[in-house]
């Protein structure tokens, strides 16, 4: 496999949006391998649709936007939100919840796949916007965070 | 019959399958990227998912995303619309094997029709006239000896897909191995597959087409043809029906040998066969289109059938009830024209915010469009703002009220090709039927020396 590194970027893309988490590729010329939608230095797509809010109708969700170092966790998929990994485990996270980079917030199923769901940040949960059971589309707001 | 259909697409021919599914009695579902969330589709349907951001790749084109979205709304069917997935056999394959019904013809079938070299061999055994032409091409020396078997001038064309990429005209033996390797790479690049062959070149052909239908039960029908000559770098702009240059035999004949093969190869749901014509008005089929087409309207003004819930019919497999369309009759003429979102000299992609919006109405116009006024329109996808539809009892009529109805369309905000239409409408070869696919292309070319 010959890719540019502009292939190589839009590969990584395409699979990232297609909710694959890791891919490795190796052949007697060229190996890759890198872990998708996590670290944010690897990923500059991911980053700004999980930064800043939606231009949302809820006048509620702009309102809290005003402070900074609050920031919105979105869905980069669509399919169903669950704050546990099974329901009669604990939920991976609670409102005052103080979470590390990496650390799982919740699962988005889809077509039977259980996608972690993991923070890129540092900081305390403020609230929890979904409703465990509940479906999320591309985007939707998940959680806040307040940045430590 | 299906409870709710998730229609994967945008703008106007996700409002029109809507419109459909609201008459069938149908629950709708619209999916749409986060650059469409104040789309006309979204708002007209039941219940909308937004499945990704802008970039086609990672919304509309994204398999994974759009099953996600049928799963979580509980849809039962999804239509594919045209453009997007709609002439994807994976996609097919893929949403047949998630027990959804897909509104369209079945995968294997899709992709015997969708492969260029296949529906030539197809055509070809069912008796529909081909033009002369090669096997796949293995290397520029075989590029050189079926050239000159076929007869110059030829026409390179890419096995995977049309649009006009990976086409290159040769007209002499000096010209095929560059051409064999630009088309090589162009083919490549468009559709991930190299393969070339090609074809007798037609000069200045027109560009006729046929309707079919076909539901599970056996059943095909041919509903007349479309001509769509009038078009810009492989884009139709104006279409119309029926076609001032066929006649009944030409077309019960053509008509017979079209249903033959459909019904031979198991082909169901909605599909057009492309041909070309020459000068001596000898047919050529080019190509087959497994979908429904952006100007099926015409075909539906003409014969009054609503093409779109016939299809949807025919994927719940219920047994059609069209008329025998055998014995032929069109009611009147009908003329669509494209309006897209772009500069009227340059034709540069034009998206913006539309500030005023007031589309053509009375006796026989029948506007389909996707965006209203206030409407942002994104950059990410084609240009197609919406069609303009006139039918009348004659085509100089039919002219005359088309060209009203433009008068009529009010856009503001972004440019478009309005006037682009009234000059093409006016031509001299529109009024007499003489239009060719070199028409605009000469026309454009006039205005500018």
């Amino acid at each position: 496999m010959q890719l540019t590194l502009e292939e190589l970027k839009n590969l990584f893309k395409t699979l990232e949006a297609g909710g694959v988490a890791e891919f490795e590729y190796q052949d007697e010329k060229f190996r890759v391998k890198v872990g998708l939608g996590r670290a944010a230095a690897t990923v500059v797509a991911a980053v700004p649709a999980r930064s800043s809010p939606l231009a949302s109708p809820a006048p509620a969700a702009a309102a809290r936007a005003v402070d900074e170092n609050v920031v919105a966790v979105t869905s980069p998929f669509v399919g169903t939100f669950y704050r546990a990994p099974s329901p009669d485990v604990a939920n991976y996270v609670e409102v005052g919840s103080v979470v590390r980079p990496g650390q799982t917030l919740c699962i988005v199923e889809a077509m039977k796949l259980m996608n972690e769901i993991e923070s890129e940040l540092a900081g305390t949960i403020v609230d929890v916007l979904v409703e465990n059971g509940k479906s999320v589309e591309y985007g939707q707001k998940l959680f806040t965070i307040r940045k430590a | 019959m299906f409870k709710k259909v998730l229609i994967a697409n945008r703008g106007e021919i996700a409002i029109r399958v809507i419109r459909a599914c609201r008459e069938l009695g149908i629950a709708t579902v619209a999916v749409h990227s986060e650059a469409d969330a104040g789309a006309l589709h979204v708002r007209f349907a039941d219940e909308a998912v937004c499945i990704g951001p802008p970039q086609p790749l990672a919304s509309y084109l994204n398999i994974p995303a759009i099953i996600s979205a049928a799963e979580i709304t509980a849809a039962d069917a999804i239509h594919p619309g045209y453009g997007f997935l709609s002439e994807s056999a994976e996609f097919a394959r893929i949403v047949e094997g998630c027990r959804l019904g897909f509104i369209g013809p079945r995968s294997d079938v899709m992709q015997l029709w969708g492969d260029k070299i296949r529906a030539r061999e197809t055509a070809r055994k069912y008796g529909l006239p081909l033009l002369p032409g090669s096997e796949a091409l293995r290397d520029a020396e075989h590029a050189e000896a079926e050239a000159a078997r076929v007869g110059y001038p030829v026409m390179m064309k890419a096995r995977g897909g049309g649009g006009g990429r990976g086409m290159r005209i040769v007209r002499g033996e000096g010209e095929v191995r560059r051409a064999f390797e630009s088309a090589t790479a162009e083919a490549m690049n468009a559709f991930k597959n190299p393969e070339l062959y090609l074809e007798r070149f037609v000069e200045k052909p027109k560009h006729v087409e046929f309707q079919a239908l076909a539901d599970t039960h056996g059943q095909v029908w041919t509903l007349g043809e479309r001509e769509c000559s009038l078009q810009r770098r492989n884009q139709k702009l104006i279409e119309e029906a029926p076609s001032t240059v066929l006649t009944d035999e030409l077309r019960a004949s053509i008509g017979e040998s079209i249903r033959h093969a459909l019904a031979e190869t198991g082909y169901t749901s909605l599909g057009t066969l492309e041909f070309l014509m020459d000068a001596q008005s000898n047919l050529y089929f080019m190509e087959m289109n497994t979908r429904v087409q952006v100007e099926h309207p015409v075909t539906e003004m003409v014969t009054g059938v609503d093409l779109v819930v016939e299809q949807i019919r025919a994927a719940a497999g219920e047994k059609l009830e069209l008329a025998d369309t055998r014995p032929w009759r069109f009611r009147g003429h009908a003329i669509e024209c494209r309006i897209l979102a772009e500069d009227p000299v340059t034709f540069a992609p034009w998206p913006g915010r539309i500030t005023d919006y007031y589309p053509p109405g009375g006796i026989g116009v029948r506007v389909d469009s996707g965006v209203y006024g206030g409407f942002q329109v994104p950059s990410e996808y084609d240009s197609l703002l919406a069609k303009v539809i006139v039918h009348a009892p004659t085509r100089a009529q039919a002219l005359g009220r088309m060209r009203r109805a433009l008068d009529e369309f009010i856009i503001g905000g972004i440019r478009t090709n309005i006037d682009l239409h009234k000059r093409l409408i006016d031509l001299p070869e529109m009024r007499n039927g003489t239009m060719t696919t070199r028409t605009v292309e000469l026309l454009m070319a006039r205005g500018r020396s």
